[in-house]
């Protein structure tokens, strides 16, 4: 259990790969595309349909990539919706439009970033300044956001007229989407951010143990901060390219994203107690989740039967992956 | 006779609390709700018409309704994010209910909230899943379930109305579902005043640890409270169906936060085992003055929603009892 | 001018470090030397001032007065353990202080990470080579990439251990001092002697306190022996020439008025037996044992770290489950198997953790008094205002416990009156046996009197008390009887009658 002296090379890195935990959720994925391939008949594995699917998964994705952050460190984000929303009213705003004249091309998509960068740094620093748990803060601030947000544009959904961001995300390389490559790619480097930088072993150190991390003289004020601009920077994105994917800037279209959004992570491994789970995490997660969702479509069950199987799903993984020892008595 | 572990940094000697604020909490919310008035009433005389006043109390008595049960949730600590999907679920069945089997619509609904309100409360207690996650899983589940029930809105007919009599009448010129606010509310002060459980659910909120060690059964307290939460979003549930003669998937979504805000903004802290119905009926008053204020003065609706979440952000930050964790998550 | 070479600078130096809370005098004065390359032992019983000291040693607390000197920079101030160690005073806690879902590699290195920093990332290769090459030093044997969850408690410790050392190197320290805080109590035999190898081993560059209970083993492992009393360094000698026993004496035995314990009020129990444990054991806890309590009678417990009397304690509340054994009460065979039916039965529990887990601080008085009497408050079924109100005042009245009103927050009350209101709320509630732990633990000491009253009362009402308390002393002073334990087995009962009390040192040479 202490490992040998002098483990060989090998055994480390075994080790290592083993300890990043996603055998779970590739035999879960494993599992779903069984179930869903026998039961469309096989239609679930044709290569057009796994375009599809990891197409939609791209914008789950990207959101489960900024929340699962969060989680590892103990606490919530519940924002993404209202941040969806005030940033998609920008986007309606100054990208290419039919309502104005406004045109910041491809300039919109740091913008977006931006926007969602400066919500993450509200929720930061009234979870860490004002000490307000990260519940009532992000879910008081999605509110204030999505409140603004429709306040600002009337609840108009505008149209998007400039096709360079929706063509891309709509295409292929190398015959994956490219939305998906996209998620990939942030994935990665969110990965390498875990894994290879001081900020990442803060995280889980805090995750671990707050208060012990807290002694050893880490910044525990800056790396929340740090993980909730993350999270609204990537709400930003996921933002901007769910607007130019349905072709409209509606502050609508972000919501009904936080619920599936919390079961992605959940089911990918990321437990809420915190200080376990990484990007890869998040990434199976929203795979496995639109996965079964579109088998659910698949076999033309009902949508809304699908929310309900979600809710049920949320639970089961929450259930599997909280440490209960952790919590003491739960609240 | 044992070594000390380092956990305290305060050494053996303690130092009692500052002394306890003298003045209740809802004081400062009825001081608060007496200078939104004003402000209100400054905004647009009509303000303080008693025809507008009444459209108020009647507008508030939905949203007393539904903090009050979420009151009891945030009362044994945990949040109870499913009203919403209970208040558009109960409200989708009591429609279809009441063309089936008239009168007992109301007893079979209600039965209803109490049994998502126990399923909340075993979530919690049982297979340990902390609640607000727990709550915003089955509020979806009940969500779903009411558009799969209504995708479309969905009316009472005419000739089912004589069942909604005891909800939509006046009696002695006063309407009833102010009476039965009224009703309710002495029924919740009393439950909490006058009984053993009511005011076991303060200890369990209080300090879990030492209720457990006191002997009382704090899983049985916990789910009782958020019983009493379903019971009572159900009941909104049916109240509004019966008010608007129909009702459609998505009316309970709003009140997730505004029954948070209502308890929060009336004084009682998140941390819970303080603040109580008082405290909730002032916030309710609040939360009914400012919606009908804003409206009045004619704040945008959308705006609205932002003034809330500042709102509850600010009085959570000043109710929130730092003492009893010295990590905030 | 003495010659340098034979009295060496001391490493660290501590002053007239004088440390008073409210109602007790931690530490007085208290000064103390740590030279290179030694171990030095640091002996106490609780109350002594050990963990006081420790806390002060790593900037946990500041003192009073006094100074705390170091070698390499002088007088210093330090604001906790992150300061302390840039000034190369580590210590060891008992708990632990690694992050368990880190790795051995990120725990050491934690908060230190930017010297292996190239361009903004972790260069893990020179990080696992340093790792290895600390871990070896410090002669522990385990793989740097395997998570501290996974580790044997005696590793966490090296680990930590390591930590400090190489921390200590990069800031510059060739000699800190590394502080052990009862490092055997969670200890296997081979563990122990593993550690004490590994000390002896790195003794050449650092210096250890070591702080235990064992005295053997700390005599036996230790160059020089400290001894502390009542807040103050009352002896100090070489660890080679000396006796267990001199120890002992040095370590107990203070000042006290012989009524301190109101032993005159201290009456013979009842005839009738309330309490009898037969057989009753917890795996790893404690070994079969058998005692019994009669009506009235107070029995102290005692034991160190390890003992396992709060596993004994735990059964009787219901908190745990016992292994093997059976607990009677008042003759009918009980088996409590959570809180709630030990309370049913008559068994009552005074918590050590007052606040925690004694009282609801945000309730009040009245409320906390009644906690337990609610359904017998009833009339008709309902709580009355006034059946709660006569209670709580009938109990206020009776413990004598000063609060402004009923209806005050509890945790508003001075310690001596919250513990009075946890008392009164379970002398309220029919309790026949009852378990105080600590009772009066951060009470002042005018109020610690009107707890004795307050016991002696009780036992004279018949009820069955188990004690466990800060002192020796204050355990052989309001006790009829003692019963001893060490490492998990009762190995003595002694009598305490009034005016034939044994002496702390009596029973110390049993426990250490």
């Amino acid at each position: 259990m202490d490992g040998a002296a002098g483990p060989t090379r090998l055994q480390s890195s075994m080790k290592r790969i083993a300890r990043t935990g996603v055998l779970g959720q590739i035999v879960a994925l494993s599992l779903v595309a069984l179930a869903f391939a026998i039961g469309t008949g096989g239609r679930f594995l044709q290569w057009t349909n796994i375009q599809v699917m990891l197409n939609i998964a791209g914008v789950p994705a990207i959101l489960a990539l900024g929340l699962h952050q969060v989680i590892v460190l103990g606490a919530i984000d519940l924002s993404a919706e209202g941040v969806m929303a005030f940033v998609i009213v920008f986007v309606g705003m100054l990208a290419k439009n039919t309502l104005n004249s406004n045109d910041v091309g491809l300039w919109i998509l740091p913008i977006a970033v931006a926007i969602g960068a400066v919500s993450g740094l509200c929720n930061g620093l009234v979870v860490t300044r004002l000490k307000l748990p990260s519940f009532i803060t992000t879910l008081g601030m999605s509110w204030i956001l999505y409140g603004l947000a429709v306040y600002i544009n009337k609840a108009a959904g505008i149209p998007l007229t400039d096709a360079r961001i929706p063509d891309f995300l709509a295409g292929n390389t190398a015959g994956l989407p490219n939305i998906f490559l996209i998620a990939l790619a942030l994935t990665i480097l969110v990965q390498i951010l875990q894994k290879k930088t001081r900020l990442g072993t803060y995280i889980f150190a805090i995750g671990g143990d707050e208060h012990l991390a807290g002694q050893t003289g880490i910044g525990i004020r800056r790396t929340k901060t740090t993980v909730f601009i993350i999270a609204g920077a990537l709400y930003g994105l996921a933002a901007v390219f769910l607007a130019s994917k349905l072709g409209r800037a509606h502050p609508r279209s972000g919501l009904g994203n936080l619920f599936p959004t919390i079961t992605a992570v959940a089911v990918g491994g990321v437990s809420l107690t915190g200080g376990i789970g990484s990007a890869v995490n998040a990434l199976l997660g929203a795979c496995i989740i639109t996965a079964l969702n579109d088998g659910l479509i698949l076999m033309r069950i009902d949508p809304y039967i699908q929310q309900a199987v979600n809710g049920i799903v949320l639970i089961a993984a929450v259930a599997l992956t909280i440490d209960r020892k952790k919590l003491g008595f739960i609240k | 006779m044992d070594a000390t572990a380092i956990t305290a940094v305060n050494g053996p000697g303690e130092r009692p609390q500052k002394p306890a604020r003298r003045v209740p909490t809802f004081v400062y919310s009825i001081g608060l709700l007496i200078l939104i008035v004003l402000c209100l009433q400054a905004g647009n005389q009509n303000f303080l018409s008693a025809y507008n006043l009444l459209t108020i109390l009647d507008f508030s008595v939905i949203l007393l309704l539904v903090g009050l049960g979420q009151m009891c949730a945030i009362l044994v600590g945990g949040n109870d994010l499913s009203v919403g999907g209970n208040i558009s679920f109960t409200s989708v069945v009591f429609v279809m209910l009441i063309g089936r089997i008239g009168v007992l619509a109301y007893p079979a609904c209600l039965v209803m909230g109490v049994a998502v309100g126990v399923i909340n409360g075993v979530l919690l207690t049982r297979v340990r899943i902390p609640s607000f996650i727990a709550t915003l899983g089955t509020g979806g589940i009940l969500a779903s379930l009411a558009m799969v029930f209504a995708p479309v809105p969905v009316n009472i007919p005419t000739n089912q109305w004589k069942y909604l009599s005891v909800i939509t009448e006046k009696t002695f010129g006063v309407s009833n579902t102010l009476l039965l606010g009224l009703g309710i509310l002495l029924l919740y002060q009393f439950f909490y005043r006058y009984t053993v459980t009511g005011k076991r659910i303060y200890f369990t909120g209080n300090n879990i640890n030492m209720a457990w060690m006191s002997g009382i059964d704090v899983a049985a307290a916990r789910i009782i409270a958020f019983a009493i939460c379903g019971l009572s979003a159900a009941a909104a549930g049916i109240m509004i169906s019966a008010e608007q003669y129909g009702s459609n998937p998505y009316l309970g979504e709003p009140y997730i936060l505004n029954s948070i805000a209502v308890v929060v903004v009336g004084g009682t802290a998140l941390t819970g085992g303080t603040g109580g119905v008082v405290n909730t009926l002032i916030g309710a008053l609040i939360m009914g003055v400012l919606k009908n204020g804003m409206n009045v003065v004619g704040i945008d609706q959308y705006f609205q929603q932002s003034i809330l979440g500042v709102m509850i952000i600010i009085c959570a930050v000043l109710t929130f009892d730092r003492t009893k964790t010295t990590v905030i998550k | 001018m003495s010659d340098t070479t034979l009295i060496p600078t001391p490493v660290l130096r501590l002053s007239g470090i004088t440390k008073v809370y409210p109602g007790v005098v931690a530490l007085e004065g208290v000064d103390l030397a740590i030279y290179p390359n030694e171990v030095v032992g640091l002996i106490g019983e609780n109350g002594a001032g050990k963990s006081t000291l420790m806390k002060v040693l790593v900037g946990y607390v500041q003192p009073d007065s006094g100074r705390l000197e170091t070698a390499k920079d002088g007088p210093v101030f330090l604001s906790g353990p992150a300061s302390a160690i840039e000034h190369g005073i580590g210590m060891v806690f008992q708990e632990g202080a690694l992050i368990p879902n880190l790795s051995v590699l990120d725990n050491l290195f934690l908060c230190h990470e930017k010297t292996f920093e190239r361009f903004g990332f972790l260069s893990h290769r020179t990080m696992r080579r340093i790792a290895r090459e600390q871990i070896r030093l410090a002669q522990i044997d385990v793989d740097v990439d395997s998570l501290v969850q996974d580790l044997s408690l005696a590793n966490r410790q090296m680990v930590e251990v390591a930590r400090l050392l190489w921390l200590s190197s990069i800031y510059g320290h060739p000699n800190p001092v590394l502080i052990l805080d009862e490092p055997t109590a969670i200890l296997s035999d081979t563990e122990v002697d593993t550690l004490f190898a590994i000390l002896r081993s790195i003794k050449h560059r650092a210096s250890v306190v070591l702080i235990s209970h064992r005295l053997s083993e700390v005599v036996e492992n230790s160059d020089r022996i400290v001894i502390l009393k009542d807040g103050r360094n009352v002896a100090e000698m070489p660890a080679g020439s000396a006796k267990i026993s001199e120890i002992e004496q040095l370590m107990v035995g203070h000042e006290v008025s012989a009524d301190r314990y109101l032993e005159e009020h201290q009456h013979e129990p009842q005839e009738v037996e309330v309490l009898r444990v037969e057989e009753l054991r917890v795996e790893g806890q404690f070994e079969p044992l058998d005692f019994s309590l009669r009506k009235g009678e107070i029995v102290g417990l005692i034991g160190l770290i390890g003992s396992g009397k709060e596993a004994v304690r735990d059964c009787l509340t219901g908190i745990r489950r016992a292994d093997g054994g059976h607990i009677f009460l008042e003759g009918l065979k009980v088996s409590p198997a959570n809180p709630h039916q030990s309370i049913r039965l008559g068994i009552g529990h005074v918590p050590i953790e007052r606040r925690s887990q004694g009282l609801a601080t945000g309730m009040s008085v009245q409320d906390n008094i009644n906690l337990l009497v609610l359904k017998s408050l009833r009339r008709g079924g309902l709580l009355t205002r006034r059946a709660g109100r006569r209670n709580a005042q009938r109990w206020v009245e009776r413990c004598r416990i000063k609060t402004p009103s009923l209806d005050v927050l509890s945790g508003t009350l001075s310690g001596g009156n919250q513990q009075k209101v946890v008392i009164a709320k379970w002398i309220g509630a029919n309790t026949r046996f009852l378990i105080l732990d600590h009772p009066t633990r951060g009470v002042d000491v005018g109020a610690k009197e009107e707890i004795y009253h307050l016991i002696r009362d009780l036992s004279l009402e018949g009820i069955g008390m188990l004690i466990m308390c800060d002192t020796l002393e204050e355990d052989i002073g309001l006790s009829h009887r003692i019963l001893l334990m060490k490492e998990g087995r009762l190995i003595k009962e002694m009598a305490a009658a009034p005016n034939a009390k044994p002496t702390p040192s009596d029973i110390i040479k049993f426990i250490v």
